[in-house]
């Protein structure tokens, strides 16, 4: 050790720090570089003329009226699914409550695709139902409308919500509740004065998520919005930068609408942070009690029913569209046996190169992405979370940053970094979009690795050490088998979102290096509506075999562990 | 204690290095480069997948490689490589009349007089070499025939109750031939024809290919349609019908080689070949037109001659209509949603 200036440590350190500030903070400093600084000085002027045009402007507002909307109603429906779940006595609650976490699988903007097909005004499935046999005059939804894009949004997104909820009500003390009902309070009291308080945090940092995810989203105003003219800051960014093929006014544009996005993203997280910090005191107490459950009585087969058929709608309904829509002929035919076959599916697996190009890239991008992020991210968290050395707190500092830069401010972030004005050009090329899902998912990464470290107490690798062994031996039989899980979630917490990326890939792609979103994206934009529904099937096919694999996987591993 | 674990670290970044490089040999694998022709186009898979088979088998020693998608992608890409350098494409061929312009202005097009410009249907007046129709892409109006009974004979029909609320337009800003037809047709009968068609509701659709979708789905009564497009839905079996007024839309596709081509001679063979009866037969095959009178039209298609269409043909000054572009946008979304 002293042979050298410095130690491992320090070159792990260094390491760490130099893959988060290349790969993260860099793309996204140049995004406040370019936003703020006009021919060399700075100018706050320009940007407030920028935010004042009026398309920048409504893309704002847009932007905040469809992520407080579905918000609001994404609160309202993963609460009230989660209270259903956890405290009433619903038939098949575990059931249930598998089936509430399915439209985490699906991407919102299949979906989205799947509600154009059935609700679009006058050609949607549903809305020609309604006026050929029902007599309607005119649609009975407009799925092109805020309406529509905020149904959609919810659909998909209220997971978020019901996910935390659900934790916080099993995890609650039922002893409070019990002691507050032997006092005599009433049931309104208790939920009142002490489940709801208790439950809050959880909520508000479950919609606060869902603010930060909707408010940067791509997919779903892109195949709702843009037809009527609602655009948001990502669509917009989009939209820009594709028109004019990246000129330097439309790259300033969509860098000011990134650091807007950035600081809102922040403020979202900071506000969670707080959230979380002031509704810790008290939840997860012992779990000595069941808790107290709600006898729905003669609303149990309702409630019943109703959530069935809320996931029939939601779930089952659109994916059965896509299939369908999928192997017709061509769009606008009827569905009769004769129209459908699977020759799409054939065509777009084997035949076609556009798409079987697209299969591929995503395959090997996703890998690549996340055996990369994996072991990067296992390195950094350990020196976060186990190294005792000076300069941490900048990689603690640099360790958020991904966590708070939503996806289409990375593939701004690494088009000014990476288009060759400082030495590197890798756009058009399929590095620039693996470079953008590392920086995209590192958040994950970090997550999981860091939550599996902590769980390795330092006594565990003292006890070893104490019994003789090497510290390489200490690592390698202790720490790192109990980190082996955390790290396989980090792969395919990374592998499989980024199968059906969008945001990012949509801003890089390159004749090419299309990936398998793009490729449904753009199908859909080029009116191939068949040929996207097919291969939005096939993603959905490799979703799903995806997530019910690593399912199976951490269910065994948990049992061997 | 910290040589051991100086091992371990090292161990970690070896796994770490094999594990990153196995993923890059792949990606530099499917790398292209060397001895091969490479054509960028925005025609479609099926089209430019038999060209450039047709042409293989006739040169079989010179190796042929194309990227498809849309113009715009493609333009980008151009500018991406010539800012680093070099552009590695030796042919371009789109359907982007302005684009050809202002590459030529900027002189990155070889200028190559094909010895078949004789043959040849000609829109470009000011023909230099600099690049050559291949195709002659129409618009006319698709209508679906469960919603539409009496085909559209003249532009003014789009004003009629039947079209109300149901007409659409590809979004100009999002289609280059949707943003020449509407600059054609502004050339022709003013802007007072967008006006009207605002006051009968038109609708600004997607993408040229989605409202001809829209039109077959019935979300749409009728749109502003690809030839090509259109034709290639109706051939599957689509309620669709494509009809043209007496003034016609068209969209020329040139091919060009750029400059610095290191394929010159078999860039050169390749256009030839693409002008020649073979290929031109296969574009014709696609429902759109040829360069080349002697092509027979398929039966099947609702197209119009080639040399009447050419003549029918509005004619508009290419670089006068490149500089007014964003302009007539906005104009135009403004004036359909009423603003």
């Amino acid at each position: 050790m002293k042979r050298r200036g410095f130690g491992t440590a320090q070159v792990i350190l260094f390491l760490s720090i130099a893959i988060l500030v290349v790969v993260v903070a860099v793309p996204v400093l140049l995004i406040f570089l370019n936003a703020f600084w006009v021919n060399g000085s700075f100018n706050v002027a320009d940007v407030i003329r920028i935010i004042r045009e009026p398309d920048t402007w409504q893309a704002l507002v847009n932007s905040l009226i469809i992520a407080s909307g579905t918000t609001i109603g994404s609160t309202i429906v993963g609460t009230f699914f989660a209270w259903l779940v956890t405290r009433t006595d619903l038939p098949f609650k575990r059931f249930m409550k598998g089936m509430f976490l399915v439209p985490f699988m699906l991407p919102s903007f299949i979906g989205a695709l799947a509600w154009k097909m059935l609700l679009s005004p006058r050609a949607g499935f549903i809305n020609r139902f309604f006026m050929q046999n029902l007599g309607f005059d005119g649609p009975i939804f407009n799925i092109y409308s805020y309406a529509g894009i905020m149904m959609v949004e919810v659909m998909y997104l209220f997971p978020f919500v019901f996910i935390q909820v659900c934790g916080a009500l099993e995890r609650m003390d039922p002893t409070l509740e019990e002691s507050a009902r032997i006092s005599g309070a009433g049931l309104f009291t208790i939920t009142r004065k002490i489940t709801i308080p208790l439950v809050l945090p959880s909520i508000l940092s479950g919609a606060l998520l869902i603010m930060l995810y909707s408010m940067a989203h791509f997919g779903t105003v892109a195949v709702l919005g843009i037809e009527n003219g609602i655009f948001n800051i990502p669509t917009l960014i989009y939209q820009r930068i594709h028109q004019s093929a990246g000129s330097f006014a439309s790259i300033r544009t969509g860098t000011v609408l990134a650091a807007i996005l950035v600081v809102a993203a922040a403020l979202i997280l900071w506000l969670q942070s707080k959230v979380l910090s002031r509704g810790h005191y008290q939840i997860i107490a012992g779990k000595s009690f069941r808790p107290m459950e709600l006898k729905l009585r003669a609303l149990r087969m309702p409630l019943l029913i109703f959530c069935l058929a809320y996931i029939g709608f939601t779930i089952v309904l659109p994916t059965v569209v896509i299939f369908l829509v999928g192997g017709l002929k061509t769009y606008g035919l009827p569905f009769t046996w004769e129209n459908l076959s699977l020759d799409n599916y054939k065509f777009i697996l084997f035949d076609y190169k556009v798409t079987k190009d697209a299969i591929w890239n995503s395959v090997t991008l996703g890998f690549s992405a996340a055996v990369i992020t994996m072991f990067a991210g296992v390195m950094i968290s350990y020196v976060i979370v186990k190294m005792k050395v000076r300069g941490k707190g900048i990689l603690e500092f640099l360790g958020m940053l991904p966590f708070s830069v939503p996806g289409s401010v990375i593939a701004l972030g690494v088009i000014l970094a990476w288009s060759g004005k400082y030495g590197v050009n890798l756009y058009n090329t399929v590095w620039i979009i693996l470079v953008a899902y590392i920086a995209r998912y590192m958040a994950f990464s970090l997550r999981a690795n860091s939550a599996a470290l902590e769980q390795v107490h330092d006594s565990l690798v003292e006890a070893a050490r104490v019994c003789g062994a090497t510290m390489w031996q200490a690592l390698k039989d202790i720490v790192l088998p109990l980190v082996r899980p955390g790290m396989v979630a980090a792969f395919f917490l990374i592998f499989l979102p980024s199968l059906r990326e969008l945001t990012v890939s949509i801003m890089l792609y390159a004749p090419t290096t299309r990936t398998i979103g793009v490729a449904i994206y753009t199908l859909n934009e080029d009116g191939e509506t068949v040929m996207s529904a097919a291969l939005a099937g096939i993603a959905l096919i490799l979703i799903i075999v995806g997530e019910t694999l690593i399912n199976r996987f951490i269910k065994t591993e948990r049992r061997g562990g | 204690m910290y040589k051991t674990f100086r091992v371990a670290v090292f161990a970690v970044l070896l796994s770490f290095l094999v594990v990153l490089a196995a993923p890059l040999a792949s990606f530099a694998a499917s790398a292209k480069g060397g001895e091969t022709l490479i054509i960028y186009t925005s025609m479609k898979e099926s089209l430019i997948g038999g060209i450039v088979e047709g042409f293989v088998k006739k040169y079989p020693d010179i190796a042929v490689d194309y990227q498809s998608a849309g113009a715009g992608k493609l333009m980008a890409k151009i500018a991406a490589e010539r800012e680093s350098g070099k552009i590695l494409a030796d042919i371009i061929w789109t359907s982007e009349v302005p684009d050809f312009y202002s590459m030529k202005n900027e002189g990155i097009l070889e200028q190559y007089k094909t010895p078949l410009f004789g043959e040849l249907l000609n829109p470009f007046d000011d023909y230099d070499g600099h690049f050559t129709a291949a195709r002659l892409g129409t618009l006319g109006i698709a209508i679906n025939t469960d919603l539409i009974k009496t085909p559209p004979t003249q532009w003014s029909d789009l004003f009629k109750p039947e079209y109300k609320g149901a007409f659409g337009i590809a979004d100009p800003a999002l289609s280059g031939t949707s943003y020449m037809s509407v600059a054609l047709l502004d050339k022709q009968f003013g802007w007072a024809f967008f006006e009207k068609l605002r006051d009968n509701k038109a609708r600004i659709g997607k993408g040229s290919g989605q409202v001809v979708d829209d039109t077959a789905s019935g979300e749409l009564a009728a749109s502003l349609a690809v030839d090509y497009i259109t034709n290639d839905k109706i051939a599957k079996g689509a309620h669709l019908a494509l009809y043209y007024p007496p003034e016609v839309l068209m969209a020329p596709s040139p091919v060009a080689i750029f400059k610095g081509s290191t394929h010159l001679e078999a860039a050169q063979k390749f256009v030839d070949y693409l002008l020649g009866k073979e290929a031109q037969t296969l574009i014709a095959g696609e429902g759109t037109l040829s360069v080349r009178a002697d092509v027979e039209k398929p039966a099947a298609f609702m197209l119009p001659e080639a040399p009447d269409a050419l003549k029918r043909a509005i004619k508009i000054d290419y670089l006068q209509m490149m500089a007014g572009k964003e302009a007539l946008i906005k104009k135009f979304t403004d004036t359909l949603q009423g603003k």
